[in-house]
C-alpha cells in the first residue's frame, strides 16, 4: 500500500503536468516553445518580489506577479525588435537570462527572510508539498494539490471558452487575423495562461523542468496523432502518465521526482519517434522495405515478360495459355525463356515468393508467367511504356533517355493516371519504340 | 579536359527534394560562348537547375560537366550569382567585404586577401559601376546595387562561366541596364553566361539562345526558334499537374490514383 | 593592488574568468552572426548530467575530469538536436526546449541521487548551476584560460571562412567551401564555451555569456572584426564583475551577478550606441521628420 503522502504528491504532478501539457500543446503547434521556454525562467523575479512583499507560494500575489511578469518578457521582446532591430531569438536570449539572475539574486538576498527555498527554483520540491495542508471538511488536504487542480480547471475552463478561436490562431494567425479573430487578445490569453501553468509547476518541478512538462508531451504527441484537440488530448495522457511513472521511479531509485518525471517524458518522446504509426522510424522502415519489396517483384515479373516478348518475335504470349501447374512438364518448358538473373538477395527472395504464390513457374532454368502473373506483369509494362510515349510526347529527351524514367515511374501509375496518360497521347499502340503497349 | 567537350551540359538530370521530383530528365547542351537564358514559371525547377549544376542540391539522375568535367573540379572557373533573398542584408560587411569574398576560393584556407585581391576587387566593382560606393555597409543599399554587388562579387571569381539565378527580381530598369551590359560585355569576352530568367519580354531582347524549363524540358536553342506560342503554350500551359501527382506518389511510394 | 585588497589566487582566476568571458564573446559573435544565438542553450542545460556522470563514473572531483563529463554531454545535447531535425518532423524550437527540459532533468536526477545516497565528495556538484568561482583553483583557472584562448585562436584563424559561411552559405558552398564543416567547428567550439563558462555562469546562465556580449557589441559597429573585439571586451568585463562581487560576498551564486552585468553593458549598447542605438534613431527621425517639413 502506497502511504497516502505519496499519492497526493503524485495526484499533485498530474494535474501540474495535465495544465502543462494543455498549454504546450498549443505552444508547441504555433512554434512558440522558447517562449514557453523564457516565461518559464523569467518568472523568478516576479515571484521572488510577490513573495517578499508578503505573498505566500501559491497565493494570488503570486499568480498575478507571474502573469505580470511573463508578459513583460514577451513585450520586452517584442519591444527590442521593434524599436532596438534585435532578432527574436536573440532577444529571448537576453531577456530570459536576465530575468532568472534577476531572480536568483533576489531569492538568494532573501532566502533567510522568508518561505521560498532557493531549490525550489531550479528543481521543484514535490516532496514537501503533501505535508502543507490545509484542512477541508475535516480532512488534511494538500494546499499544493488544491492549487494544481484550481489552475487546471482555470485552464480547462479558459481554453474552452476560446477553443475556436485558439485552434484558428494556431493553424494560420494571419487568415485569423484577417477573419476578424482578435489574435493579439488570444495569443495574450496563452501566454497568462502559460504563465499560471508554470507557476503552478514551480513547485512540483522547478522553472527548467516545467519547460519539458510543456513541451515534451505535445512534441510526442503530435508525431502520434493529427488533428489538434486529439494532440492535446494525447498530451494530456502523456503528460499524466509521466508524473505518476516519474515520481514511482525518483522514489524508487531515491532521487529527485521532478528530474525523474522530465526523463520518463523524455523516453515517451523517444518511444513515439520510433514507433509512432505513420511517422515512426520503424513505419517508416517498413514502407521502405515494402516498397522495395514489390519493385522486386514487379520487376522480375516484367523482366519475364519482355524476355517471352523478345523470344517470341514481339508478339504476345497467347492469352489462353492456362497455368501450367505441376503437369506441364518438358513441353512447357520449351516455351519459357531463360530465367533473367536476379541482381541481389531481394531479388532472389522475390523470385522464391513468385514461385510460391503461383505466378512464376520455373523448371530447368526457364521460366514462363501464369496468368494472374502475366496481368500483372503487363501492368508494368503498360505502365512503363505510357510513360515513355508520354515523356516522348511532352519532354525534349533522346530516344534512349526515356528507358531510365520510365523504369522508376512504372512503379507508380495507377489505373486512372494510365487512362488519363493513354488519353493524352492518343490511344497510340506503340511506345516511342515502337514497342506494343499492353491493353489495360 | 577532353579538347571539344561543350562547356556546359546537362545529361539527363533529375533532382528531387525531400523524395518528390522537382526536374525530370533534362538533357541540355550549350558549347559556345553565349547569353543563355533559361526561362519557365514559377517552381518550374529554374533555379533548382542551376543549384544542381553547382552541386548545391544532389542529383537523382544523371550527370552535369564543365567543359566535361564534374563541377568539384572546375569550381574555380565558375562564377555564381544567387538570388538577393538569400542573405540578410543587415550583415555588418561592407560592399568591398562582400566582392572581396570572391577571392577567397583562390586564396584557400587560412590566407587573408591581399593587395592582389583588393586590386582585383575594385576592378569588379568599377565594372559594375560601384567603386566610390566600396565603404558603403550592404543594408544602405538599393536594390539593384545589391544586385551588382553580386554581381561584382561574381567577376572578382574571374571565372569563364557565370551562372545566374533570377539577377534582374525587383531591380530597377536603369539597374537591369548596367547589369545587362556587364553581361554583354562578358559574352564578348567569350565567356559562357548562363541567366535563369522570368521576363519573357525582356528574354526575347536579351538571349541569344534560351531553354524553356516547366520541370522538364520543353525546348531550347536560338531565341527566336524557341520562343514560338506552340513551345510557350506547352511550358506556361499548366501540364505539370500530371508530373505533380506523379510525383508526389513517388514521393510517398505509392501509386497515383 | 594584491595582498589585502584581493588575494592572489582570486587575481588568478580573475584572469582564467577574464579569458573566458573574452571568448565566449568571441565565440558567440559567430552563433548570432549565423542567426542561431541559443544553440547553446541545449547544450549547457545538458551538461549538469555530464558533470554528474563523470563524477559517478570516476569518483574524482577534479575540473578537468568533471569539465570532460560536461563537454561529452553538451556534445551529446547537440547531437541529439541534429538528429531530432533530421529524422523527425518536430520544430527546432520545440527541439531545442526538449533538450534542454529532458537534458536538465537527467543531470537533477544524477545530481540529486548523488547527494541523496551521501556519496562521499558528492555533495557540491549543485554548483555547477549556477556557478561558482571562489570554488576555483590556481590551476583550474590556467586551464579555463588555455582552453579559452586555443578557441579565440581557432576563430582568428578561420576568420573569412567563418564569416563567409555566416553570410552566404550558398555561395560558399559554390565556391567549394565545406560549409557543414564549418558549421560543425563553430558549433563545436560553442560547447567548448559553454563549458569552459561553467564555473562561471553556471549551466542555466552560462548560455547568456554567449549570447550578451556580441548582441551588445553588434550595436556599436558594422565591421565584423570590431564586433569580435567588442565582444570580447564585453564578455571580460562582465565574466570579472562576477568573479570580484562573488569574492566579496560568500554564498552568493557568480552566474547571476555575471549575467547582470552583461545585460548592464547591453542595456547601455541598447540605449547609447551612435546608429542603432535607441537615442540616435529618435534623433535619425526627427531630423527626418524636420527635413520632411522643410521641403518645399
Amino acid at each position: 500500500m502506497i502511504p497516502e503522502f505519496h499519492l497526493w504528491a503524485m495526484a499533485t504532478a498530474a494535474a501540474v503536468a495535465a495544465s502543462c501539457a494543455t498549454v504546450g500543446t498549443l505552444l508547441v503547434v504555433r512554434r512558440m516553445s522558447l517562449v514557453g521556454d523564457a516565461i518559464a525562467h523569467a518568472l523568478l523575479p516576479g515571484i521572488a518580489v510577490a513573495v517578499l512583499a508578503g505573498g505566500r507560494p501559491g497565493g494570488v500575489l503570486v499568480f498575478v506577479a507571474a502573469v505580470a511578469a511573463s508578459l513583460a518578457t514577451v513585450g520586452l521582446t517584442h519591444w527590442l525588435r521593434s524599436a532596438g532591430g534585435i532578432a527574436e531569438d536573440a532577444g529571448l536570449g537576453v531577456v530570459f537570462t536576465t530575468f532568472f539572475a534577476l531572480g536568483v539574486v533576489l531569492v538568494s538576498a532573501a532566502a533567510r527572510r522568508i518561505d521560498l527555498d532557493p531549490a525550489c527554483v531550479l528543481y521543484g520540491i514535490l516532496e514537501l508539498v503533501p505535508f502543507d495542508t490545509v484542512a477541508i471538511l475535516g480532512r488534511e488536504i494538500p494546499r499544493g494539490f488544491l492549487s494544481a487542480v484550481a489552475v487546471l480547471a482555470a485552464v480547462a475552463i479558459g481554453l474552452a471558452a476560446t477553443w475556436k478561436f485558439q485552434v484558428f490562431t494556431a493553424f494560420d494567425a494571419d487568415a485569423a487575423r484577417a477573419a476578424g479573430v482578435p489574435v493579439a487578445a488570444v495569443t495574450t490569453g496563452l501566454l497568462a495562461a502559460t504563465a499560471v501553468a508554470t507557476v503552478s509547476g514551480f513547485e512540483v518541478a522547478g522553472a527548467i523542468l516545467v519547460v519539458a512538462m510543456l513541451v515534451a508531451p505535445a512534441a510526442a504527441a503530435e508525431l502520434l496523432v493529427r488533428r489538434l484537440s486529439l494532440v492535446m488530448l494525447v498530451a494530456v495522457l502523456l503528460g499524466v502518465t509521466a508524473a505518476v511513472v516519474g515520481y514511482l521511479l525518483a522514489w524508487r531509485w531515491n532521487t529527485n521526482a521532478a528530474g525523474m518525471i522530465a526523463v520518463v517524458l523524455g523516453a515517451e518522446y523517444l518511444a513515439a519517434v520510433v514507433f509512432a504509426a505513420d511517422d515512426g522510424l520503424v513505419a517508416r522502415g517498413l514502407r521502405q522495405g515494402a516498397f522495395a519489396w514489390r519493385v522486386a517483384c514487379e520487376d522480375r515479373l516484367a523482366a519475364v515478360w519482355r524476355g517471352v516478348e523478345k523470344a517470341s518475335g514481339g508478339v504476345q504470349a497467347s492469352v489462353g495459355g492456362r497455368d501450367a501447374g505441376v503437369g506441364g512438364g518438358q513441353a512447357e518448358a520449351a516455351r519459357g525463356v531463360p530465367l533473367p538473373l536476379p541482381r541481389g538477395l531481394l531479388d532472389r527472395a522475390a523470385l522464391l515468393w513468385l514461385r510460391a504464390s503461383g505466378r512464376l513457374h520455373v523448371i530447368a532454368g526457364r521460366a514462363w508467367l501464369s496468368d494472374v502473373g502475366r496481368r500483372e506483369a503487363e501492368v508494368v509494362v503498360r505502365s512503363h511504356r505510357l510513360w515513355e510515349a508520354w515523356l516522348g510526347r511532352h519532354a525534349e529527351l533522346p530516344l534512349d533517355h526515356l528507358h531510365p524514367p520510365a523504369e522508376w515511374v512504372e512503379h507508380h501509375l495507377g489505373a486512372a493516371m494510365r487512362q488519363r496518360i493513354e488519353a493524352e497521347v492518343g490511344l497510340r499502340e506503340a511506345d516511342p519504340h515502337g514497342r506494343d503497349i499492353p491493353p489495360e | 579536359m577532353p579538347p571539344d567537350a561543350p562547356l556546359l551540359e546537362f545529361h539527363d538530370v533529375s533532382v528531387a527534394y525531400g523524395g518528390r521530383p522537382e526536374i525530370w530528365n533534362v538533357d541540355l547542351t550549350i558549347d559556345r560562348a553565349c547569353l543563355f537564358g533559361i526561362i519557365g514559371p514559377n517552381g518550374a525547377g529554374k533555379s533548382t537547375l542551376l543549384k544542381a549544376a553547382l552541386g548545391l542540391v544532389p542529383l537523382v539522375g544523371g550527370s552535369v560537366r564543365f567543359h566535361g568535367e564534374p563541377i568539384d573540379r572546375v569550381r574555380r572557373d565558375v562564377g555564381y550569382v544567387p538570388q538577393r533573398e538569400t542573405v540578410d542584408w543587415d550583415f555588418p560587411v561592407t560592399v568591398m567585404d562582400v566582392v572581396l569574398m570572391g577571392t577567397y576560393a583562390r586564396l584557400g584556407w587560412f590566407r587573408r586577401p591581399g593587395s592582389r585581391e583588393q586590386t582585383l576587387a575594385r576592378e569588379s566593382l568599377a565594372r559594375v559601376g560601384l567603386a566610390d560606393l566600396a565603404t558603403r555597409q550592404i543594408g544602405r543599399l538599393s536594390g539593384g546595387q545589391q544586385q551588382r554587388v553580386f554581381l561584382a562579387r561574381a567577376l572578382a571569381q574571374d571565372a569563364g562561366i557565370y551562372l545566374l539565378d533570377e539577377p534582374m527580381a525587383g531591380v530597377d530598369a536603369a539597374s537591369q541596364e548596367q547589369i545587362f551590359a556587364v553581361l554583354t560585355e562578358l559574352r564578348a569576352a567569350d565567356k559562357l553566361v548562363v541567366v535563369v530568367h522570368h521576363d519573357l519580354r525582356t528574354a526575347a531582347a536579351w538571349f541569344d539562345r534560351v531553354a524553356l524549363i516547366d520541370r522538364r524540358l520543353v525546348a531550347a536553342g536560338p531565341t527566336a526558334a524557341v520562343l514560338t506560342p506552340d513551345n510557350l503554350r506547352r511550358t506556361y500551359a499548366g501540364e505539370i499537374d500530371l508530373l505533380q501527382e506523379v510525383g508526389q506518389a513517388i514521393a510517398a511510394r505509392g501509386r497515383t490514383e | 593592488m594584491t595582498g589585502t585588497w584581493l588575494p592572489y589566487n582570486t587575481l588568478v582566476v580573475a584572469a582564467g574568468v577574464a579569458a573566458v568571458g573574452l571568448a565566449a564573446g568571441v565565440v558567440g559573435s559567430f552563433t548570432l552572426l549565423r542567426k542561431r544565438p541559443l544553440v547553446g542553450d541545449a547544450a549547457a542545460h545538458a551538461t549538469l548530467a555530464g558533470v554528474a556522470g563523470a563524477f559517478l563514473v570516476s569518483g574524482r572531483r577534479d575540473l578537468p575530469m568533471l569539465l570532460a563529463g560536461a563537454l561529452a554531454a553538451a556534445v551529446a545535447g547537440l547531437a541529439a538536436l541534429v538528429l531530432i531535425r533530421r529524422f523527425t518532423k518536430t520544430r527546432d524550437d520545440a527541439a531545442t526546449a526538449l533538450v534542454v527540459g529532458v537534458g536538465f532533468g537527467a543531470g537533477i536526477v544524477l545530481v540529486s541521487g548523488i547527494t541523496a545516497r551521501g556519496i562521499p565528495d558528492g555533495a557540491g556538484l549543485e554548483t555547477f548551476l549556477l556557478g561558482h568561482t571562489a570554488a576555483l583553483t590556481a590551476a583550474d583557472a590556467t586551464l579555463l584560460a588555455a582552453v579559452s584562448i586555443a578557441a579565440v585562436a581557432v576563430v582568428l584563424l578561420i576568420l573569412k571562412e567563418a564569416t563567409l559561411v555566416a553570410f552566404d552559405a550558398e555561395f560558399a558552398a559554390a565556391t567549394g567551401w565545406p560549409v557543414t564543416l564549418i558549421d560543425l567547428v563553430l558549433v563545436t567550439l560553442v560547447a567548448v564555451m559553454v563549458v569552459v563558462g561553467l564555473p562561471a555562469a553556471g549551466a542555466v546562465l552560462v548560455t547568456a555569456l554567449v549570447v550578451i556580449p556580441p548582441l551588445a557589441a553588434r550595436q556599436w559597429t558594422e565591421r565584423v572584426t570590431t564586433m569580435l573585439v567588442l565582444a570580447g571586451g564585453f564578455g571580460l568585463t562582465a565574466a570579472v564583475a562576477g568573479v570580484a562581487v562573488t569574492s566579496r560576498v560568500p554564498g552568493l551564486a557568480t552566474g547571476p551577478v555575471v549575467v547582470l552585468a552583461a545585460a548592464a553593458i547591453f542595456a547601455v549598447s541598447l540605449v547609447f550606441a551612435p546608429r542603432r542605438g535607441l537615442l540616435a534613431r529618435r534623433q535619425e527621425a526627427r531630423r527626418g521628420r524636420a527635413a520632411e517639413e522643410h521641403r518645399p
